[in-house]
């Protein structure tokens, strides 16, 4: 185990009562996930856990492997050692895990409808039309995301925060149990960022799904997620943000002087990277 | 028109082979495969060059040639071979090397343009039979992959989050692809492949906004071309490949303007969404 981690088993918050109110299992357990790419050690001894409807927020600089991360979950990498486990069954028409990628290039040209590029996700694997229930479920999709309005236009032409809210209807279309979404708000303007965040959390609590979100923005993750997972490239916290976002726990994440600054309770972290210091981007 | 034989048989196998690429074109133009598709027809045409010189089936050296290209280009990665030089060094070897076989063949002239530029009304009955299996297993193939190939095509990012086979997918469309070329070498020839594997499926893009229409556009595209091209070729004299080319140019840039005209007019306008 890593001496680093900081684990919480089971907070005391209004979250944890909720949990056993709707006796909601674990959606995802990693343990001892060790993962070496290029002879360099990526992930280092990462174990974790999310509970189904649970929205983890994924915080760290770039480089600590928080897209190889979500690849290991999505088993795209095979970890050196470690294991995952999905433990809530999936039944006929859902997926164990929705995935929106970070880069996604669209051709402004692309002639296809918000509507039927999200029934491009639809699960049925072979059958070349649509019967009525995929087409609700495309409907239900896109009403969860907030992206009904969209429909009808062409995806190319879209703004950049309502591309995101389509590809999160796509990922939604598959019904998935656990939803992976790599920086969904970066390169969106505030407000579509709060936007999108309040749409991913309506999502958890409308459809039970447990959340990993990766984002640079700690207030936004703060807002939010119910818990954090920091990673650095050698070390890792998981934890409540409160328990998490510490000078203490960040300084030896970081190896270095870290200071954890809260101007009316908005999140501010400032890294003393020798000699100067300056505001982590994160 | 229609009581001679030879062009009974132009007409079966040029609406056919127009139908089929109509609908695989609308992938090939997703894909960014076009040049791709112009590789395999030149590779199909040293194909070809080299059944004429063995005294073989055409088909049988185009197939051959083509789909063991597919392999190869599949093997080695598609980004490889979209590459401008990659492609203008492969397509310059297979063009030369078919030029190698005819040479060495007695049948060099007639063959040469054949293989070019199409013999459409040269199909002979065997060669519709073969045309219509051929075309058939495309269909039949193509539609059981359609669904995945469809979210592949249009959102490959998305279909690798959701776990698709994506590099079967890949091989496998660039298979279909090699039988289609090697199919629209028999109509339109080596050098004219484009026309009738992407240009009505570019048109196409300017009509709707669904894949499954898009496939119906351009496979109408496809198929008006092929009659036009054919009834104007028996009236005039002039080879059937050029008006099928000439036809589809004329549906590309009608599209085009069809669909612009169409953007103007939607109550819409692109500003006020940036």
């Amino acid at each position: 185990m890593n001496p680093l981690a900081v684990i919480s088993p089971a907070p005391a918050s209004p979250r944890a009562e909720r949990a056993t109110e709707t006796a909601t299992a674990a959606a995802l357990i990693a343990q001892h996930i060790d993962v070496h790419l290029g002879g360099r050690s990526i992930l280092n001894d990462v174990s974790f856990h999310v509970d189904s409807g649970e929205f983890l927020g994924i915080l760290g600089p770039n480089g600590a492997g928080k897209t190889t991360l979500f690849r290991v979950l999505l088993q795209l990498i095979k970890p050196q050692s470690g294991s995952i486990a999905f433990p809530r069954p999936v039944e006929a028409g859902h997926t164990a895990i929705g995935y929106v990628p970070q880069a996604r290039q669209i051709d402004p040209e692309l002639p296809l409808h918000a509507w039927d590029f999200v029934a491009l996700g639809l699960p049925h694997a072979i059958r070349p039309w649509l019967n009525r229930r995929d087409r609700a479920s495309v409907q239900a999709a896109l009403d969860l995301a907030g992206a009904a309005q969209l429909a009808r236009k062409s995806i190319g032409r879209l703004s950049g925060g309502e591309k995101q809210r389509v590809f999160l209807a796509q990922a939604l279309v598959r019904n998935p149990h656990l939803l992976l979404l790599d920086e969904p708000t970066s390169n969106l303007d505030p407000g579509a960022q709060e936007e999108m965040a309040a749409v991913i959390d309506r999502v958890r609590r409308e459809r039970n799904i447990a959340v990993l979100l990766i984002s640079h923005d700690v207030n936004l993750v703060n807002r939010y997620a119910d818990r954090i997972l920091y990673l650095t490239p050698r070390h890792y916290a998981v934890g409540t943000v409160d328990e998490v976002m510490q000078t203490s726990v960040l300084q030896r994440l970081y190896g270095s002087s870290v200071d954890v600054l809260r101007v009316e309770g908005k999140l501010l972290v400032t890294i003393s990277s020798d000699p100067v210091p300056a505001i982590c981007r994160h | 028109m229609l009581h001679y034989a030879f062009m009974q048989h132009a007409f079966l196998a040029g609406t056919l082979v127009a139908i089929m690429s109509g609908a695989i074109g609308v992938f090939v133009i997703a894909r960014n495969l076009s040049f791709i598709a112009h590789t395999f027809s030149h590779i199909g045409f040293s194909g070809a060059a080299f059944s004429v010189l063995a005294g073989w089936n055409p088909i049988g050296g185009l197939l051959l040639f083509s789909i063991a290209s597919a392999f190869a280009i599949g093997g080695f990665g598609v980004k490889l071979f979209r590459r401008e030089v990659t492609i203008s060094v492969v397509l310059s070897l297979f063009l030369g090397l078919g030029l190698l076989f005819l040479s060495m063949s007695a049948k060099k002239a007639t063959a040469m343009t054949a293989l070019l530029f199409g013999s459409v009304v040269g199909i002979s009955r065997d060669n519709v039979i073969e045309i219509v299996c051929l075309s058939a297993a495309v269909l039949v193939v193509f539609a059981f992959f359609y669904k995945p190939l469809k979210f592949d095509s249009f959102d490959p990012a998305g279909a690798q989050a959701a776990r698709l086979p994506v590099r079967l997918l890949s091989i496998g469309f660039l298979l279909l692809l090699a039988v289609a070329v090697s199919e629209a070498i028999l109509i339109v020839g080596a050098l004219l492949v484009f026309t009738l594997l992407t240009a009505p499926a570019a048109a196409a893009r300017h009509m709707t906004h669904s894949v499954a229409r898009m496939m119906l556009w351009s496979a109408a595209f496809g198929v008006l071309g092929v009659w036009g091209g054919l009834v104007l070729s028996y009236y005039t004299n002039a080879p059937v490949s050029f008006y099928i080319t000439a036809l589809e140019t004329l549906f590309y840039f009608a599209a085009l303007s069809w669909g612009r005209l169409r953007e103007r007019r939607s109550p819409e306008p692109a500003a006020s969404r940036a």
